[in-house]
């Protein structure tokens, strides 16, 4: 612990509690000092304080002690009085304005950081002015009637020898009327120490009349209390003090001014002289005098036990009397004044112990009386004493809280004394380290005048921060607490101001007026501001900035204003109403600069970098933005065959470059000139209300020449942000090198939009984008570089991501122009139903002046859209597709032979010329439902071949949705009455919710197929419209044409039949039938033939059908309602899955009459068997009588012995169902012999061999003669042989793997044979 | 009555403030709870030597302003609950049994798999849960 006497409030108690000197002197002394520059008193100020007087000092004790530091205050007799409280209060303010002042000048750099902050010493961080500020509010106090230690202890009576009577003016200076009120009204002793002092102006002349007067003064007034002061010994100005020892005395004296400059070493000497032997030899030793006197006097009343009792007692009798507030008026001669007198003169003579016992003393009695205002000014004093003598930490506290809260009870009589109570208080602890405490004091001390609070709490903020360690949400709050009191006062001044102002006087003035505290409130929320940078506890954050950035404004700064209102914009945590004060404000404040605000990173919209991304086209080039998003992979794949090997157009188009451009930019882009490239940005607006932000743009730095790229010259580079012509158009011409474009838009509350914006590069070069700017109402301009943040980049382009730095990413080599292709599918439908077919026309039109050729396109999807022939460009749909009854029908109508792996290669002879335009047909066909992504892809390549691209492609993305139209399904089934007949049924069901849609035809496709209605169509559909959800069956009748060349056909069949097509609309109408054998419609049928993953020459035992029914009235295109519609259902290889190889039919007479009496009868039947295969087939037909053993025979492949059974065939008796397929043999076997079962005996016979056995050619058919003998009339069932059949595989078929049976047992069909009993 | 209840972060970061008063005084709210964080600190660095305070998670009352009291707690994980209530006399155990649900209730939000760790608390049923706990708190003290 450091001696209490050394700390801070130590030397401050040493310098302010000192013995009090009155001075009264005559205006002549005055004026002689005045020559000086000085008043008398701070003439002798320099010399009051003596830091080693080594007086010896003997007090109630009689051991003496020496006193080394001694000081004496002086003060004129007309300054001894208590301070006017309004005039205090108004030089506090004004030490307060002008230390805001002061720190206001030196606060344009940061704010200091916190950690900063506390890595300074102490004595840095704390403003100085707190100090002074503190010395002055204490001495607001001064003599108080309640305190002696402020009581003069001497009076010095100063006349000059130029005075007329000078014994006479000692006399009337000690003027009763004249002194001050503390003597006057008995508060204290006036017979008090008097020392006269004559003063000489040695410029009046010598010294002798002085001396004279001297001598009658001491006659007069007694030897030892007159003295002579000689003083301006010095005759000329010439005197300099090298350090001059009247400076700090007058504060506010001008450098120029040489203060003391009369006064030689002599003078000099003279007053030191005088103010010690005046200490030393006069005040001391009466202060000494009179401290003994008082203690025998204490003693003999108040000490002992006996005068305890007595006093207490007498006190009680008292106690009901006194009822004033401040308790009894105690005079000089009452005991407890003297007591009090006794402790100060105590304390100013060091002698602690004995002020202590006094002070004690009389606490007691104060509280007794309830003089409350003396019981804590002595409260108070005890307090300081307990810390001098630097025992009982705890007695201090408890004295000093003790005094500071019964100075609080008194109301606004003892808010000053409390404010010195507590500043003492704070200092102590202080002193000991307890710094915490020491806020919550300086928080006690704020009173309701803000302007003291707002000091104070920006001491307690401090005592925060030093803390250890350091609190710093307090300091943080309490620096808050404290520029909301600085802010308060000016808000009083204000308002005061504005009552007694006159209307005219300069405005600019009276503002600077209203605002003296705002600079510190500045200061303080600006301290604030580094404890909640970085946090999230952005309500206050938000509320600190913003009364920072108003009160900038206030004070007219708006630039810093505006930087911290910077920092409210993107507040979306806060209401909508504040959200729209706050911008609102920021607003305002910005136009009252009055100049554009450029503000990098302006959070208001909040741009999503993630979102950044950049479309440029080198030679790939899109039709559509949704073609630009598609990923690169796709398009990659699609067009991996058409254009040239990678590596070497790769190699060339290096080697050119090589040469070109310096190698760092190898990696970058590639742009050609005049062509946009698009940046998306995401904006998303944070605030609850609506923002508009105009002006949206690229900031882009396009150096036009390579070379002076390569020289590292960012100076030369052409900055293309000079926005300060605003034209009205959306696009921007920059120093003709390239175009901008610029978006306005307007941000609902959390709106998110994607704007997209373009660079047009004019001429060659590197184009660099350096980031989006734009503008937020008229005067802020928002910046946001790309490259700040790029490290989550979405690189949109692929091909080449892992190479490239994010700076390359951004930057772009410019090549001269290039031809480029723009191409639209015209007409493409973006919705409509399953089988819709159309007629498309794509149009590629070349803007720029070199014409491109060697054309090729490529579709992802042929099922979907198939080129068609230049030819069919202008043909009328759906009329085209009509049966041409001239053109003779072949399959050579299909474009197969142009598509090489569906791609497309336009004729050699087309070039799309310079700003002209090619159109094309194009195909369509809606295959299946879904949403179905189209790709198409273009290369073209330039005619001018010193371009550095030598190719480029167009690449188209179209997106369909594909809805479900008529559900078609066929199903076959072979007839039984009839070789190469099978019967068709078709389902049609309508699966769209409200689409009419009417049948049109039926085609087989192949030639070999003949293809008749079983009845017509109007007896099952009268309107010919499928409604929707109808479903319609229709029954077909097909028929094998390949055959009759073969075999004979005995059935005659209609004229009608020889047709693979079927009219199903209305019979009287004439429209043509539409020709499945054409181009759109045969390709068509060809994908969808490739797609089901069959050859396009297929089996012919499948048979693939088209199904065509219009839609008259679609609505679901909206581009052209009540269109009508084309709608082609495709169904491949519908097919008998049993269908065998070979098929038979047992032919025969149905009834035969025979006259049994004869013989028996003989029947002849005729077996024709059809090997349909392309392998040749053997064939063997056992007979069998037995039923028995036809059984055994139906699981065992072994021919029967024995004779051979009477053969029957015929229709089996399966109904024609869906599940044809699934009948095994198993299942015939069964049914066979239920039906045996029933002919419980056999009456007939084979005859002829049991067994035979043939080769049948491949597609051929042969005829087998069979004959029976029935002995009995009765019908029989001939269906007891079996049909062994074996395929000899041709080795191409066993290549092909393919997975039809290569042999079989067949059962018999039944067939049925009277026999009648003829007469 | 409870005025305001927040959950701190180990950052001190704010996670959830919401008060319960009719006037708009969040700004003050959030600067006393801010200024509680000290208090916290030192509970926490500067421990009472007494035996029972080991491992207690509950700090008491960190400080008394002219009119509000401000008490907190503190979870395994740093993470900061702070209460502050405009009555005078308030029964520890109250508190303690307050503080026992807030932290449950905390503990569930925190569980839900799409809350961020470190971000603030937005989840509607922690809010609902909390007022009906600042609800009953006031009944409990009053009865």
């Amino acid at each position: 612990m450091v001696d209490p006497a050394n700390t801070p409030l130590g030397k401050m108690l040493l310098e302010e509690i000192t013995p009090v000197v009155m001075v009264l002197c005559t205006p002549l002394v005055e004026e002689s000092c005045l020559k000086n520059g000085l008043s008398f008193i701070q003439m002798l100020s320099p010399f009051c304080n003596f830091t080693n007087i080594d007086v010896p000092v003997r007090t109630a004790s009689d051991q003496p002690y020496r006193l080394q530091k001694f000081k004496l205050r002086l003060f004129y007799a007309s300054d001894i009085r208590q301070p006017n409280l309004e005039v205090a209060k108004e030089r506090l303010k004004q030490v307060i304005t002008q230390a805001g002042e002061k720190d206001f000048s030196e606060m344009w750099s940061d704010p200091p950081q916190v950690n900063d902050l506390l890595s300074r010493p102490e004595s840095e961080i704390l403003p100085s002015w707190f100090q002074f500020f503190n010395e002055e509010l204490v001495r607001t106090l001064s003599f108080s009637d309640h305190e002696a230690f402020d009581h003069p202890v001497a009076c010095l009576l100063v006349v000059s020898s130029r005075d007329e009577e000078p014994i006479n003016r000692f006399v009337d200076l000690f003027n009763t009327n004249k002194l001050p009120s503390l003597l006057n009204d008995g508060a204290m002793d006036p017979k008090i120490l008097k020392h006269y002092l004559l003063v000489h102006d040695n410029q009046d002349g010598a010294s002798e009349k002085a001396t004279k007067l001297l001598t009658e003064m001491k006659s007069t007034f007694g030897p030892n209390d007159c003295q002579l002061l000689c003083i301006n010994s010095s005759q000329d100005r010439q005197i300099h003090h090298q350090e001059n020892p009247w400076a700090p005395f007058k504060s506010d004296a001008l450098p120029t001014e040489n203060l003391g400059c009369f006064l030689n070493f002599d003078d000099f000497n003279e007053i030191k002289d005088l103010m010690q032997e005046l200490s030393s030899k006069h005040i001391i030793p009466y202060m000494e005098q009179k401290i003994r006197v008082l203690n025998q006097q204490v003693s003999a009343t108040r000490k002992g036990f006996r005068n305890q009792i007595k006093n207490l007692w007498w006190r009680k009798g008292k106690e009901d009397a006194s009822d004033s507030p401040n308790g009894p008026v105690y005079t000089f001669s009452s005991v407890e004044s003297q007591i009090r007198i006794l402790g100060d003169y105590a304390f100013m003579l060091r002698d602690y112990e004995l002020a202590l016992s006094n002070y004690r003393l009389i606490s007691t009695d104060y509280k007794l009386d309830k003089a409350w205002k003396r019981y804590a000014g002595v409260q108070e004093m005890m307090g300081l004493t307990y810390f001098l003598l630097d025992q009982s930490r705890k007695e201090a506290e408890y004295c000093m809280e003790n005094a500071f809260n019964t100075y609080l009870k008194l109301g606004s009589a003892g808010q000053q004394n409390a404010t010195r109570c507590g500043l003492w208080w704070v200092e102590m602890l202080k002193i000991r380290d307890q710094i915490k405490e020491a806020a919550t004091v300086y928080f006690r001390i704020c009173s309701e005048d803000p302007l003291h609070s707002a000091v104070m709490l920006e001491q307690a903020s401090f005592c925060y921060l030093l803390s250890k360690p350091p609190m710093l949400h307090k300091y943080g709050f309490h620096l808050v607490l404290s520029g909301d009191h600085y802010k308060k006062c000016d808000q009083v001044s204000q308002s005061l101001k504005y009552c007694d102002n006159v209307p005219n006087s300069r405005s600019s003035n009276i503002l600077q007026c209203f605002h003296l505290q705002i600079k510190h409130a500045i200061r303080t929320y600006r301290s604030a501001v580094s404890v909640y940078k970085g946090t999230t506890w952005s309500l206050i954050k938000d509320h600190v900035h913003f009364h920072i950035g108003q009160w900038y404004a206030f004070l007219g700064m708006y630039d810093v204003a505006v930087t911290h209102m910077l920092e409210l914009l993107a507040c979306s945590h806060q209401s909508k109403t504040t959200q729209e004060l706050f911008l609102r404000d920021f607003l305002q404040i910005v136009q009252k600069t009055g100049k554009t605000f450029e503000v990098l990173k302006l959070q208001l919209p909040a741009i999503n970098i993630s979102s950044l991304k950049v479309i440029f086209e080198d030679h790939r080039t899109y039709a559509s933005a949704a073609a630009a998003s598609v990923k690169e992979s796709v398009w990659h794949s699609l067009e991996e065959d058409m254009i040239p090997s990678l590596s070497t157009a790769k190699s060339n188009w290096l080697e050119l470059q090589s040469k070109l451009m310096p190698k760092k930019y190898k990696e970058s882009n590639i742009c050609v000139a005049g062509e946009a490239i698009k940046v998306d940005v995401e904006f998303k607006n944070p605030l609850q209300i609506s923002i508009s932000i105009l002006s949206v743009s690229l900031i882009c730095e396009l150096s036009a020449n390579l070379e002076e790229m390569n020289s590292d010259g960012n100076g030369s580079n052409i900055e293309l942000q000079n926005d300060e012509n605003k034209t009205s158009t959306s696009t921007r011409d920059i120093d003709s090198s390239s175009i901008l474009s610029e978006v306005d838009l307007s941000l609902e509350g959390g709106e998110t939009t994607l704007v997209q914006l373009t660079v047009t590069p004019r001429v060659e070069g590197i184009l660099k984008i350096v980031g989006v700017k734009w503008k937020l109402s008229s005067s802020v301009v928002g910046f946001h570089n790309f490259e700040s943040n790029s490290l989550n980049k979405n690189v949109a382009k692929g091909r080449r991501k892992a190479k490239y730095s994010p700076d390359n990413y951004l930057k772009f080599i410019v090549i001269k122009s290039l031809p480029k292709l723009e191409g639209i599918i015209h007409s493409l439908p973006e919705k409509t139903y399953v089988g819709d077919l159309r007629h498309l026309v794509l149009e590629l039109s070349n803007r720029s002046k070199f014409p491109v050729k060697n054309l090729k396109m490529k579709i992802s999807n042929p099922r979907f859209l198939n080129a068609g022939n230049q030819r069919e460009l202008n043909v009328e749909f759906p009329a085209c597709l009509g049966k041409k009854t001239n053109v003779v029908q072949s399959g050579g109508h299909s474009n197969i032979n142009k598509v090489l792996q569906n791609v497309f290669l336009f004729p050699e002879n087309i070039s799309v010329q310079e700003e002209t335009s090619l159109s094309w047909p194009l195909w369509f066909r809606a295959a299946v439902p879904g949403n179905i992504s189209l790709y198409v892809t273009i290369y073209y390549e330039m005619e001018d071949v010193s371009s550095i691209m030598k190719y480029r492609t167009l690449r188209m993305h179209y997106n369909l949705q594909v809805l479900p139209s008529l559900d078609v399904s066929f199903e076959l089934s072979p007839c039984p009455s009839r070789l190469q007949e099978f019967l068709l049924r078709m389902d049609v069901v309508n699966k769209t919710s409200s689409e009419c849609f009417q049948v049109h035809q039926l085609s087989s496709v192949g030639k070999q197929w003949e293809i008749s209605l079983l009845q017509p169509v109007d007896s099952i559909l009268p309107s010919q419209s499928l409604f929707a959800g109808q479903a319609l069956s229709c029954f077909f009748k097909l028929k094998d044409r390949r055959k009759s060349s073969t075999s004979e056909d005995s059935i005659p069949s209609p004229s009608l039949l020889l047709q693979s097509d079927v009219r199903l609309g209305p019979q009287g109408n004439s429209e043509a039938l539409f020709d499945v054998y054409s181009s759109p419609l045969a390709d068509f049928h060809n994908s969808e033939r490739l797609h089901q993953g069959m050859p396009l020459q297929g089996n012919e035992y499948k048979v693939d059908f088209v199904f065509i029914s219009q839609l008259l009235k679609g609505n679901i295109d909206s581009g052209a309602p009540n269109t009508p519609l084309l709608i082609s259902h495709h169904a491949c290889h519908c097919s008998l899955s049993s269908m065998s190889s070979i098929s038979w039919l047992v032919d025969g007479p149905q009834t035969v009459q025979h006259n049994f009496s004869g013989s028996l009868c003989e029947v002849n039947l005729r077996m024709m068997i059809t090997n349909s295969s392309d392998a040749v087939a053997s064939v063997r037909i056992s007979t069998f009588d037995s039923p028995s053993s036809s059984i055994q025979s139906s699981d065992a492949s072994a021919p029967q012995p024995g004779l051979p059974p009477e053969n029957q065939a015929g229709w089996c008796d399966i109904p024609v169902v869906n599940d044809m397929k699934v009948i095994t043999s198993d299942a015939l076997a069964t049914r066979f012999t239920k039906s045996v079962s029933l002919e419980s005996v056999s009456q007939f016979i084979w005859s002829g061999s049991s067994s035979t056995k043939l080769r049948l050619q491949p597609r051929s058919t042969a005829e087998i003669p069979l004959q029976i003998s029935v002995f009995a009339p009765g019908i029989y069932d001939l269906s007891n042989y079996v049909l062994n059949w074996n395929l000899m595989p041709s080795s191409e078929e066993e290549k092909q793997g393919e997975a039809s049976k290569s042999s079989g047992v067949c059962q018999g069909y039944p067939y049925y044979l009277t026999v009648v009993q003829s007469t | 009555m409870i005025v305001c209840v927040a959950v701190v972060g180990y950052q001190n970061n704010p996670l959830y403030i919401q008060s319960f008063t009719d006037a708009d005084d969040a700004l003050k709210l959030h600067h006393i709870v801010h200024c509680s964080l000290d208090v916290v600190d030192e509970r926490v660095n500067n421990p009472k030597k007494s035996g029972p305070t080991l491992n207690e998670t509950f700090l008491g009352l960190l400080y008394p302003t002219e009119n509000y009291k401000v008490y907190g707690y503190l979870t395994n994980t740093k993470v900061k609950f702070i209460l502050v209530t405009t009555d005078l006399d308030v029964r520890d155990a109250d508190v303690r049994n307050f503080f026992k649900r807030f932290h449950a209730a905390y503990v569930d939000a925190v569980s839900n798999p799409f809350h961020v760790p470190g971000k603030k608390i937005t989840s509607r049923t922690f809010a609902e849960r909390v007022s009906t706990i600042v609800k009953s708190f006031g009944l409990s003290s009053v009865g």
